[in-house]
């Protein structure tokens, strides 16, 4: 249950990641840059509070994949950037990396969370 | 120019990751430093390269040099395992990267 919550935070602080990110390209006015600031704080406060209690390298891995595929998304569905498929698979590919590295850090020291580094 | 502040842009978040690691640790004003002034800077320049790079490619790539910036001082650093799997997944990410860079 508890855990079940903390991937519930991980998962919005995914989504305030798709928002800054896209604040941070398309911000026009004073009140979208104040909102994109607000957006990373929140999306970084959000995902430090939820990896205390979780693996740290998979929260990471869902956090990124989140802001990778929805900022990969919502620039075709929203902002009309061409498909490009060449692009999406090594966006893909990318993240795959990402994913793997995230998640083999933690694999050999799952009982020495304290001492892990990402 | 924007690919060179994109690279400059992941470096600083890789500090930023280590200031978010610091903090896990200890709660003390340098990690607390590291991460503003890693964090901010990332940003920054982020937002530069955005001007002229895509969205989706600039966010991928910025995040995936954080990641390996990060692994490689753990390996540098922390004495971690460079094992082959951890190793590919670096080749992964940087051949992913320079492709984007490519077709773009």
């Amino acid at each position: 249950m508890r855990r079940n919550n903390h991937w519930f935070i991980v998962i919005i602080a995914g989504i305030f990641e798709i928002g800054w990110v896209i604040g941070l390209k398309h911000a026009s006015n004073g009140l979208e840059w104040v909102g994109t600031v607000f957006a990373i704080f929140v999306s970084m406060y959000l995902l430090i509070i939820a990896s205390k209690q979780l693996p740290v390298g998979t929260a990471y891995a869902v956090f990124t994949g989140i802001g990778t595929a929805g900022t990969t998304t919502l620039e075709i569905i929203l902002f009309g950037a061409p498909f490009k498929l060449a692009k999406v698979l090594l966006i893909g590919l990318l993240l795959a990396g990402i994913i793997g590295l995230k998640t083999a850090s933690y694999s050999e020291h799952k009982d020495e969370k304290e001492e892990g580094y990402s | 120019m924007a690919w060179v502040l994109l690279v400059i842009a992941g470096i600083s978040e890789t500090l930023g990751v280590i200031g978010i690691n610091q903090i896990n640790r200890s709660k003390n004003v340098l990690s607390y430093a590291i991460l503003l002034g890693g964090f901010t800077s990332s940003f920054v320049f982020l937002s530069l390269a955005m001007e002229s790079i895509t969205m989706s490619t600039a966010y991928a790539i910025w995040t995936g040099i954080g990641t390996v910036g990060s692994v490689i001082i753990g390996i540098i650093f922390y004495n971690e395992a460079h094992d082959w799997k951890r190793i590919l997944c670096i080749g992964l990410v940087l051949t992913a990267a320079v492709g984007l860079k490519l077709i773009d």
